[in-house]
Order: C-alpha cells, then sequence, then structure tokens
C-alpha cells in the first residue's frame, strides 16, 4: 500500500493506482474527458493536468501512478493555470454553438468550460471542419468537428464492444474519428459510444433534437428483453417516453446498455398500439368499454368449460411479461380448472418438466462470469442473445479465459474461442457425450448410470478431447446453455450431460435465459406442472388444438416454436383472447383484443437469470384505454367467481408469487431420473437450423423503427453451405421457396460455408418466415 | 424651546398647511395626463410589450429550438416542441406563449441566442374571450413580420450595450 497526499488530505491507496483514481476516493473531483473508469488510459485530452510536488511540469492524473510521499494538488496555481490553457486549446476548433447542438445541456465539456475555462474567447482564427457521416441508423455523427478527439468511442469498440468500428485515421490537426470495417457501426453495444461522447459528436439518432434534457424526468425501470434485467433510466416528457438510458449497476449491466434496451422504448410509442378493446362481431372489429369485452370473455370462457370441459382452455404467454401477469394468468386457468398453461414457447422439448430440483438459472452471479477462467458454451447466439453477458465473458477472456464452443453455426463472438465444434443439431448430444467421456478418462470418473449407456457408444474426436482438457485445466469453469440448446429438440438431453460435465469439472452450470422472465416463469407456476397435477406445455396444446385459448403477449406466428401449428391452433379455436399492447395478426384469428400496457405503463417485477428478482413501477400512465395486464387478470378473476382475486396492488401479487425476496430456495437446474441416450431423432436430407435475429425477439423491438433500420434486421436470408447449394444446383442470391410441412416461405439464399453440411439456417421471430413450420426440423429448398 | 415650538403647532395647523401647499402646487401645475388611446407616452426601446418572433432577411424562421427561454421563463408561460427538418437542423413544430401567465420580464429575450424571441413595443393587444391570448407560432410569427422594422431599429440601438 503507498501513502499519498492530494490537496492536503492523506489516502493510502493500493499500488498501480492513479492519481485520478486515489482523488476520486477521497471525492476530490479532477476534471477529464478521455479518462473513463472501464476504458484503458489514453491521456491525450489532457484536461487531468495536476500538480505533483518535485515534477518540473503539471502531470496527467489519469495516467500518473501513485508513488509512496507524493503530494498532489489539483487546485493549485500550476494545475488551475494547465486546466485553463487545455480548455482553450479544446475549444479552439470546438463550435461555440451549444444552443443548437443536442448535447447542451449534458455537455460534459460545456461544464468543464464553465467551471474551468476562461470567460471569452481568443481566438479568431478559422475553425477546423470535418464533415459529417452517416454511420448507422442508431448513433448520428453528423457534428463531427465538435469532436475532441478523446477516443473513447475508439476505445469502447475494440475492448468492450469487440471490434474497432470506430477507428481515428489521419494525424495531428487532420485526426477524425471515422468508421473502420464498414461505413456502419453495427454492434449491438453501439449506444454506449453516446453516452460515452463526452460532447455533441455522437448523438441518439431516434432522439435527436426531440428533447432537451432538463425537461425530461428520469424514472426507473427494469429492461424487459434479454435476460440480464438491465437496470434503465426511462426520460419521460410529458407522459411520453423521450429516451432510455442506463442506470449504473455493477453487478447486472455495469455501465452499459445493448442498443435493444435503449432503442426499443420507440416501440413503445408505435402507431401498433392497441388503444382500446376491441371485439370481433360477425367478422368485423368493434371497439367497445372494458366492461363489455371483459363479460363476453366472461361468458365465452363460462360457456366453454361448461360444455367441452376445463382442460379445453390454455393460456399462453411470452417470457417477457411480469411475474405478476404469469402469475395471475396460472392463477386464472387453475383456478377454471386447467392445468394448460405454458409461457416456454420457443421451447420443443419439455422432457425435463417435473424432473428438475427448480427453476432452470444461470447457475452462478452474473458478476462472476468476469472471473470464471473456462467457459463451455453450448447452442448460443451468444452476441445476439445476450449482448451484456457476452461483453463479460469478453472480459474474462481478456483475462485469460478460455471459450470453448458447441454450436450449430459459427457466427463471430468477437473474442477468442479455445476450441469450437460446429455440428448439425442432431449431433449436439454426441459432441457432448464426447466431451464428457474424455473428462470421465481425464479425471478418471466412473460416470452415472444415466449417462454411462449414451456415452459408451460414443467415439471420442480430437476436438472433444481439447475441450475436455481445456475444461479440466480450468479452476473456475462455467458451462452455459443457450437459447438455440433451450430450443433444442433433445434440450433436456443436453442439459443432462452438460450437468455431469459440470459435476465432473467442478462447474457451474445453468442457462442463459431467453427473455426477461426466463426465470420469472417458473416462480409464477406459469407451467403446467405444479405438484401433482400436470396440465399441456406450450407445444401439445398447439398440437391438440384447444377450443379456448389466452394470450398474454403473445403473437402466435412470431413467439412460438412451430408457427404452422399455432396459427392452425388458432384458427381452429372457438374462442381467442388475445391481451396484447399492439394490435397485430391476432386480428385474423382472436375474437377479442384487450389493451395492455407494456412495461413503462405498469408495475411489475422481472427475475433476471442469475435470479434476481427485480421490482419496478409505472413509468408514464398507459396509452388511451390500455390497462396494467395484471389489473385484467384480476378483474377476470372476480367476475369468474375465482377465489384470491382480491388484489389492491402489484405488490401484494409479487409478494404471493415469490414468498420471500430470496429465490434462491426455489433454483435449481440439476435433471434427475433421466437418462441419457444415444440415439438421436431420423432426420431427412436438409435440416433446420433457427436463430431468432436479436431485434425480432418480442413485441416491442418488432415495432421499434430505428432498430429495424439495423443491420442485424435486415429481412432474413436463407444460408447454406456451398457444397449443398451446388448439390441442389443453386446459386447464391437466388431466390428460393422454403416448405416445411403444408407452408413455404420465399427467401434469397447464400452460401455459408462455416454452416455444417445438410443445414439450412432460417431466421424464426419474423413475418416472413411465419408460415415456416418448426424452429429445428426437415425442410426443402427448391427454386423460387 | 421644542417644548414651545410644539405648543404653537398643536393648534396653528401647520401640516395641513404643507399639505394644502402642495396640492396648490399640483393645482397650477403643467398637466402630465395623457389622453391615451389619442395620446402615447414615449417608449424606450428595451420596452417589453406583445411577443415576436423573428425571421432572417431570406425569410428562414431564426428560433433554432434550443428552448433557453422555456428553461429561463419564472412563469411557465412557454411552451416548445422540436423535431429534425429534413436539412438535419432543430427546429419548433410549436412555439406557444401564453400572455396570461406571461409577466413581461424580458427573461426569454435575453436568453434568446440568436434574437429570435423578442419584446415588442406593442401593449395594446387584447382577448376577447378565454385562449385568445395563448399565442401560437404562426402568430408570434406574423407579429414578427408586422413589426420587423420598428424590431430591428429597436435591436440596433439595443446592441452596443450587449
Amino acid at each position: 500500500m503507498i501513502n499519498i497526499e492530494i490537496d492536503g488530505k492523506h489516502i493510502e491507496v493500493e499500488n498501480g493506482c492513479s492519481v485520478i483514481d486515489a482523488a476520486d476516493r477521497l471525492g476530490i473531483y479532477i476534471p477529464h474527458f478521455c479518462y473513463h473508469k472501464k476504458l484503458s488510459i489514453a491521456a491525450n485530452c489532457r484536461m487531468c493536468l495536476v500538480q505533483i510536488e518535485k515534477a518540473p511540469k503539471p502531470l496527467p492524473a489519469c495516467a500518473t501512478p501513485v508513488a509512496e510521499g507524493m503530494k498532489v494538488f489539483t487546485a493549485s496555481e500550476q494545475a488551475v493555470k494547465a486546466q485553463k490553457g487545455v480548455m482553450e486549446f479544446l475549444l479552439i476548433n470546438h463550435p461555440l454553438d451549444c444552443p443548437i447542438c443536442d448535447q447542451g445541456g449534458e455537455c460534459e465539456l460545456q461544464d468543464l468550460a464553465v467551471g474551468y475555462g476562461g470567460s471569452a474567447s481568443r481566438y479568431s482564427e478559422e475553425k477546423r471542419v470535418v464533415l459529417h457521416k452517416d454511420i448507422g441508423p442508431l448513433v448520428a455523427a453528423e457534428e463531427m468537428s465538435r469532436c475532441i478527439n478523446c477516443t473513447r468511442c475508439v476505445r469502447f469498440g475494440t475492448e468492450i464492444g469487440g471490434a474497432t468500428e470506430l477507428g481515428q485515421a489521419f494525424r495531428g490537426e487532420h485526426a477524425e474519428i471515422m468508421a473502420f470495417m464498414s461505413d456502419t457501426v453495427d454492434s449491438e453495444l453501439s449506444g454506449n459510444m453516446i453516452d460515452l461522447c463526452p460532447v455533441g459528436a455522437l448523438t441518439s439518432k431516434p432522439f435527436r433534437y426531440s428533447a432537451r434534457t432538463w425537461e425530461l424526468s428520469r424514472r426507473k425501470s427494469i429492461s424487459p428483453h434479454d435476460s440480464l434485467g438491465s437496470n434503465l433510466a426511462v426520460q419521460v416528457k410529458n407522459n411520453h417516453v423521450m429516451r432510455v438510458l442506463p442506470i449504473e449497476n455493477e453487478d447486472i449491466n455495469e455501465c452499459w446498455l445493448s442498443d435493444k434496451d435503449r432503442f426499443s422504448y420507440e416501440g413503445l410509442n408505435s402507431t401498433e398500439r392497441l388503444t382500446k378493446p376491441m371485439i370481433k362481431q360477425g367478422g368485423k372489429w368493434l371497439e367497445v368499454e372494458w366492461q363489455v369485452a371483459l363479460e363476453y370473455v366472461t361468458n365465452g370462457l363460462r360457456q366453454i368449460v361448461h360444455k367441452a370441459g376445463a382442460e379445453h382452455i390454455g393460456a399462453l404467454a411470452t417470457p417477457h411479461s411480469t411475474l405478476e401477469e404469469l402469475y395471475l394468468l396460472q392463477k386464472l386457468v387453475r383456478g377454471l380448472g386447467s392445468h394448460n398453461v405454458d409461457f416456454r414457447l420457443r421451447q420443443s422439448d419439455f422432457s425435463a418438466d417435473s424432473k428438475q430440483t427448480g427453476a432452470p438459472w444461470l447457475g452462478m452471479a452474473v458478476a462472476d462470469i468476469n472471473h470464471v477462467d473456462r467457459f463451455l458454451l453450448v447452442g448460443s447466439f451468444l452476441r445476439k442473445d445476450h449482448p451484456l453477458l457476452a461483453s463479460r465473458v469478453r472480459q474474462a477472456t481478456k483475462k485469460g479465459a478460455q471459450v470453448n464452443l458447441i454450436h450449430a453455426t459459427d457466427d463471430d463472438l468477437l473474442m477468442p474461442l479455445a476450441n469450437k465444434e460446429i455440428v448439425p443439431p442432431t449431433e449436439m448430444t454426441t459432441v457432448l457425450a464426447q466431451v464428457l467421456k474424455a473428462l470421465a478418462i481425464t479425471k478418471q470418473a466412473t460416470l452415472d448410470t444415466s449417462v454411462q449407456e449414451a456415452v459408451q457408444s460414443v467415439t471420442l474426436s480430437a476436438s472433444a478431447q481439447a475441450m475436455a482438457d481445456s475444461l479440466a485445466s480450468g479452476e473456475r469453469v462455467a458451462i452455459l446453455l443457450g437459447n438455440f440448446a433451450q430450443q433444442h429438440p433433445q434440450a433436456s438431453q443436453l442439459q443432462l450431460l452438460a450437468q455431469h460435465i459440470a459435476a465432473l469439472c467442478g462447474a457451474t452450470f445453468g442457462f442463459l435465459g431467453e427473455a426477461a422472465n426466463s426465470v420469472g416463469g417458473y416462480l409464477a407456476q406459469a407451467v403446467p406442472f405444479v405438484g401433482t397435477a400436470h396440465g399441456m406445455n406450450a407445444s401439445t396444446m398447439l398440437a391438440a388444438p384447444r377450443k379456448a385459448y389466452i394470450l398474454l403477449n403473445v403473437e402466435a406466428e412470431l413467439d412460438t416454436h412451430n408457427p404452422q401449428q399455432a396459427l392452425a391452433a388458432m384458427n381452429a379455436a372457438d374462442m381467442v383472447v388475445a391481451l396484447s399492447a399492439y394490435k397485430h395478426h391476432a386480428t385474423e384469428y382472436a375474437d377479442v383484443l384487450l389493451p395492455i400496457a407494456p412495461f413503462t405503463e405498469t408495475s411489475g417485477t422481472f427475475v433476471s437469470s442469475e435470479g434476481r428478482a427485480q421490482s419496478f413501477k409505472g413509468t408514464v400512465q398507459p396509452s388511451g384505454e390500455a390497462r396494467p395486464a395484471w389489473k385484467v387478470l384480476r378483474v377476470l378473476g372476480n367476475m369468474l367467481n375465482i377465489s384470491g382475486f382480491d388484489y389492491n396492488n402489484s405488490e401484494t401479487v409479487r409478494d404471493e408469487a415469490l414468498g420471500s425476496a430470496d429465490v434462491s430456495a426455489k433454483l435449481g437446474n440439476i435433471l434427475h431420473g433421466m437418462t441419457a441416450q444415444a440415439t438421436t431423432w431420423n432426420v431427412a436430407e436438409l435440416q433446420r437450423v433457427s436463430d431468432v435475429p436479436i431485434y425480432a425477439a418480442d413485441a416491442i423491438v418488432r415495432r421499434a423503427a430505428s432498430l429495424q433500420k439495423t443491420r442485424d434486421a435486415a429481412t432474413p436470408r436463407a444460408l447454406m453451405h456451398s457444397v449443398e447449394l451446388t448439390k441442389l444446383n443453386l446459386k447464391p442470391g437466388e431466390m428460393v421457396k422454403l416448405t416445411q410441412g403444408h407452408g413455404s416461405a420465399r427467401l434469397t439464399i447464400i452460401a455459408d460455408d462455416s454452416l455444417p453440411h445438410g443445414i439450412v439456417r432460417v431466421a424464426a421471430g419474423h413475418a416472413i418466415t411465419a408460415e415456416l413450420g418448426a424452429m429445428f426440423g426437415d425442410i426443402m429448398v427448391d427454386r423460387a | 424651546m421644542e417644548k414651545i415650538a410644539n405648543f404653537f403647532k398643536t393648534f396653528l395647523l401647520l401640516e395641513l398647511v404643507k399639505g394644502m401647499a402642495l396640492t396648490g402646487r399640483h393645482f397650477f401645475a403643467r398637466k402630465i395626463t395623457v389622453q391615451f388611446p389619442e395620446e402615447k407616452t414615449p417608449q424606450g426601446f428595451r420596452f417589453r410589450g406583445l411577443h415576436a418572433l423573428r425571421r432572417y432577411a431570406n425569410d428562414e424562421e431564426r428560433c433554432i429550438g434550443c428552448k433557453l427561454c422555456e428553461a429561463v421563463c419564472p412563469a411557465l408561460a412557454i411552451h416548445i416542441e422540436t423535431e429534425e427538418r429534413t436539412d438535419g437542423t432543430r427546429r419548433t413544430t410549436r412555439y406557444d406563449i401564453d400572455l396570461v401567465k406571461c409577466i413581461f420580464c424580458g427573461l426569454c429575450e435575453e436568453a434568446c441566442p440568436v434574437d429570435a424571441i423578442v419584446e415588442t413595443r406593442i401593449l395594446e393587444y387584447h382577448g376577447e374571450k378565454r385562449g385568445d391570448l395563448y399565442y401560437t407560432k404562426p402568430m408570434l410569427l406574423a407579429v414578427g413580420e408586422k413589426y420587423e422594422e420598428q424590431i430591428a431599429k429597436d435591436k440596433a440601438l439595443d446592441a452596443k450595450y450587449r
């Protein structure tokens, strides 16, 4: 430890600490631009110059490590003179037209110029002009003359985002920031550059010029998208969500936010919002009062229960719904006498149901990911499905962590991979079994009888051996099953094998939950198995059509594993009640549309994949006559005379659903009473592999206009290995007709040689592929 | 001595005489009453009357939608909404001043970096029903267009003090 003195105050800090950090701990502010606690030190803005005893010249506080007995003066005559001089230099080329700039009012340069600069400019020569650039639909680089070349955005891209998408070209007077790799910035974390930019050079395109920072009130919320549970500051003006910023939480999102969390707010103000209850009468939609709509629903449900039986009622919800909504939905359905309720809409293998010790979760805290030194990722589009978690894994690799990947596609994760095995989905269990076998041999362990048979039959491959060696050499090992592994037709097999691999190498093993409430859904008991009772799960409910469906936030053709089957089931049903914030395709098959409030307009709780229950309050009033879904379900419960529906606020619902705030006892990934099977399923020549594109994953992002203009939201194309293309006599770029079951889709076909043979990669969750069948399975490709 | 003076003051009604003398002086002095509206009092070039939004000579609106006037307004009388115009500049889609709330302090004019919002010499405006004194952007621009000559003159006179 080192003793230093800053402005006469003593502090003891560890060796290697910088002066600016030490000052920060003492609560002494040193002005700075290029320094950022999460980024590397650049020391190019020179704003943090301080006087240090015995140093002949002022030194930058961010790049000066502390030394024993160092005496620092942050406000001495020399320091102040240096800071004032630097500020004058910075302002020489910076336009002095703050009223025009979008950053005005929240600009670090503006604040520091007032605090540390002179009162008037002495510069009358010509200023430098840097041309504006178009770097994509999210980040505006319209006023690059304002840039002070702090390179925070460049360092962010390189260090956090994983790719140097922005870079600094040319030197000295001509230095400018520009897009490096392509014309645009396509990172799924690009919005953070807006926050990092200390001036108005990079601003938010969707928010641009729509409001000033001082007009906005700041309300806390939780992200409803991925399972990380990012903390949001929703900024509101006139009951209108204007933009979303991160709230710093070191355990969850640090100070970052993925673009999906940041820009999805545009979907809240979409013109597709449903604002009045509607009933279909004689093929026409009528806007009605809530009372009429709710009576229609209760009468309809009563009749179906009376005529066909309660088991003919099915309820489906998305995992983006709040805990309270999911809890009341299952309580309503169970109150009617049915157990057909599920929120795992994209899952296809339910054989692990009720064999699990608890709700499947991450298996560790999110913050611990940074300290893991060996990863085994199974079936995960990590960067697109969990952008900020991917960044944490990336940080771990910088400290020497090895990442092993078993997946069906070879998307660039922008991090070094120690080993990867890109195989068709049918072979994923085999690869896992090989890794397990190799580990068992290395560790000389006898395997549990439940997996023995499956493991014996496989032959070891070199890469499986390498993976096993990598895992065995680690101290902190994590095995993570991604969205793809959870949607996989053999999900429970993958889980079982991963569980045994984890047991052999002392690893934590868990799931990267698909959505904000993937864990919360289990805790809310929105699953068909509770106690001894067993209802129908999301898959069987659609395979054997029910007479009535209650849909919560669901768009049947986009949110389900098999859209074809889902649509058929909806069309065949006597009654479909859709609780939705949007007027969507349900107008074709539903009988009642009930407008409900999205996350900004209701209170609720999301349980993130690490089992953290985070409650939030509404930030704005519901749009039109929309109402929070928990209130709608509560009233429906009352009208159906189901007891125990007398809640006055969402907190009571949450407390009833969760019991206590500590949910750790209810989490568990371990499977009991399952046997691993060596066999896989039979496939035709070509099988489908599906990802859910990042900006097609839920109803809100699908309507976020700016996100929909990004490259990630481009119209999906079908991808195949070029050898398979020649076999079918197709050329890349041609339109093809993909057929699954009785539905088809016309897409452009593209060659992708990183895919395994026999695979067609087609995105799910998109209107263009909504007529196709299951996300995995046989598919036919013909020239269109 | 003082006691004697006070004694005489008690019955000589000196204060009354003093007061009447003041009244008498004004009675015979030149009258300053102005016969409004036929006659008008002189106004300074910084007179703070009805607001106006100005344009440049090339017909472009001056206002850049920075919202400083809205922020500074102590009576919260200004309401502005902005958007990005097709040429990439920020422009107001709404610029309303509620003259019923306005206290004519002139801070909006003071805050404006482009001399877009000004207070003119006009004081004889009125409203006949509720809402008449809620001035919207077209109304304010119309005022500006009509009196631009006078406004420009006044601004020029004030310029050397800024």
